[in-house]
């Protein structure tokens, strides 16, 4: 086939993710800009961002997301990694069963999820409560007090999450060649040395890879925040994403829920950096994982 | 060695049951009688079964019932939207996309936007997509909701489908090309059919996305059902967000009957989604 042609084709079949493109990606994003550095007579302002410098709330907003982001991720990371490993490492038969369950919750609707919790965490007669009895805790009420809905919402999301670092991790470790095991075991490693100089260092990229795309996941969240607390009590869960939704359908400030939206974008858009650094689009495209265009 | 793999295998259980655990909780709430949701201990393995909070109409909130079968207007919007936008996003936009950067147009530039635009949070475009619908005059129709929904998931089925694509042998269409076929015939009647598996992916975990998808129902559908086009997070969410609820039972018969669909689905396709759901960073 000529070039003219080849060209030709591409373009064709490229073009309605082209249309769609221009129409539904560069708009918007042409006209989030257009709307944070206007004012609502229409004229050119900076007063939507000075405006953030002198918000209580959005500032309450920023802290918890640092709460909210800081304590998922850790615990996320940590209970989907340890998990699976052990379960890679030792579950034998059961591999599949387990595998199975732990993989349900990212099937399950985040509204779903929030019902779920709003029952188990219910403080006349969910279970959690009676669960948690033999530590003499009783009555505990975990949605409705300022010091322990967020720490409940990073529990929930975490039920949620967790199981998608898992799956990362899980990935990585089945693509570890057992060759590199045996010889381990000949060389005489003894099970932590070979985890440490063996596995770790094959899984690296997984090991990246889990917690950039779990770290865009938390800081996406919305759903989980709108059914479990609404924000609430008080302004104790309201992280970015929510604020961002409230300025612009409670407050109905859509020049003042652009600039925040920018701002979301800004502080996302570190980690997204990053994962696009690290995924070899180069392999993906079929370009043998040069550095060509 | 023996005693720290059985301690292990129980560590792992208890972890599995936890997982489990709330989906538990869901199901035997939707069975248990009323009298059992409310008592304090929990009763966790009810001692008589019902069925009648999937089905006894309670309408006293709106009018509508907060029951499995209160929910089936919403799920019915649910579906056409969702099987809407995943068949537009998939087949017209994505695919054909997909094809075109893996075998002609190989921009690695081009190919990072679409990574790029998959990993963009929803609340970020709110408002001007907010705008865009209002503008169109499409807000509560199924339209307005499925405009939006195309254009995240047509991006990342592009990025997923990419990745099949390119395992796509190229001796394959070389062969069809001496055979006479065009390229476009090549695309559709060959090199489509061979990444079957990448095109279920695609259409399960958008059909899913789709389901489950909040914020956009909440902002684009805001008038309530029947006026709407309501999907059914927000059948559930306007119960328990405006604490009018009484029916706990009759809403956890909603909720099992809202994830029994996805859940089948994820199951059903586990080993294609691990490879969607972390954006190819996975072969599995």
């Amino acid at each position: 086939m000529q070039r003219g042609q080849a060209l030709r084709v591409g373009l064709v079949l490229a073009s309605p993710i082209v249309v769609y493109f221009l129409a539904f990606f560069i708009y918007p994003l042409f006209s989030l800009f257009q709307n944070a550095f206007t004012s609502d007579a229409g004229s050119f302002t900076l007063a939507n961002f000075q405006q953030m410098l002198s918000d209580p709330i959005l500032s309450v907003s920023l802290r918890n997301t640092l709460y909210y982001f800081a304590g998922s991720v850790t615990l996320e990371y940590s209970v989907g990694f340890v998990v699976a490993v052990i379960l890679y490492s030792y579950a034998g038969r059961l591999k599949t069963v387990f595998r199975t369950i732990i993989f349900l919750p990212l099937m399950v609707s985040p509204v779903v999820i929030g019902l779920m919790w709003q029952m188990i965490l219910n403080k006349n007669w969910g279970p959690l409560d009676y669960l948690l009895s033999p530590f003499g805790l009783g009555q505990v009420n975990w949605l409705g007090s300022q010091s322990l809905a967020m720490p409940s919402l990073i529990l929930a999301n975490t039920w949620e999450y967790s199981p998608f670092v898992f799956l990362i991790i899980y990935a990585g470790l089945q693509t570890v060649p057992p060759q590199l095991y045996e010889a381990a075991s000949v060389d005489g490693l003894s099970r932590f040395q070979t985890f440490r100089f063996i596995t770790l260092p094959s899984i690296r990229p997984s090991i990246i890879v889990a917690f950039l795309l779990n770290s865009i996941g938390v800081l996406k969240g919305f759903d989980l925040i709108y059914v479990l607390t609404n924000g609430g009590p008080g302004f104790s869960t309201y992280i970015l994403s929510f604020y961002t939704y409230v300025v612009g359908f409670s407050f109905f400030e859509p020049h003042y829920a652009a600039a925040i939206a920018l701002l979301f974008l800004a502080i996302i858009g570190t980690f997204v950096f990053l994962m696009l650094k690290f995924t070899s689009v180069e392999e993906h495209l079929g370009l043998g994982g040069g550095k060509g265009e | 060695m023996k005693r720290l793999n059985i301690l292990l295998i129980i560590v792992l259980s208890v972890v599995c049951l936890i997982y489990f655990f709330p989906i538990y909780w869901t199901v035997v709430t939707s069975v248990k009688t009323n009298l059992e949701v409310f008592t304090r201990p929990p009763v966790f393995f009810p001692s008589q079964l019902t069925l009648s909070n999937y089905y006894v109409q309670v309408n006293v909130f709106r009018a509508v019932s907060q029951t499995a079968v209160g929910s089936i207007p919403w799920m019915i919007d649910s579906t056409i939207i969702a099987v809407v936008a995943t068949l537009v996003s998939t087949f017209l936009i994505a695919a054909p996309a997909a094809y075109s950067l893996v075998r002609y147009v190989r921009s690695v530039w081009l190919a990072r936007l679409i990574l790029f635009m998959t990993m963009i949070p929803e609340a970020v475009f709110v408002v001007p997509f907010f705008i865009i619908i209002a503008k169109i005059s499409l807000l509560n129709t199924w339209w307005g909701l499925i405009l939006v929904y195309i254009s995240f998931s047509a991006p990342f089925s592009t990025w997923l489908l990419m990745g099949f694509f390119n395992d796509v042998p190229k001796s394959v269409e070389e062969a069809a090309q001496i055979d006479g076929l065009s390229p476009y015939q090549i695309f559709y009647r060959v090199s489509l059919r061979l990444v079957t598996p990448g095109i279920i992916a695609a259409i399960i975990l958008s059909v899913i996305s789709c389901w489950n998808e909040l914020l956009y129902a909440l902002v684009i559908t805001y008038s309530p059902f029947p006026a709407g086009a309501q999907t059914v997070p927000l059948f559930l969410t306007s119960f328990i967000i405006a604490e009018k609820s009484f029916n706990w039972g009759g809403l956890a018969a909603a909720g099992v009957f809202i994830m029994l669909p996805t859940i089948l689905m994820g199951v059903f396709a586990q080993r294609y989604l691990a490879r969607g759901l972390t954006l190819g960073s996975v072969k599995g």
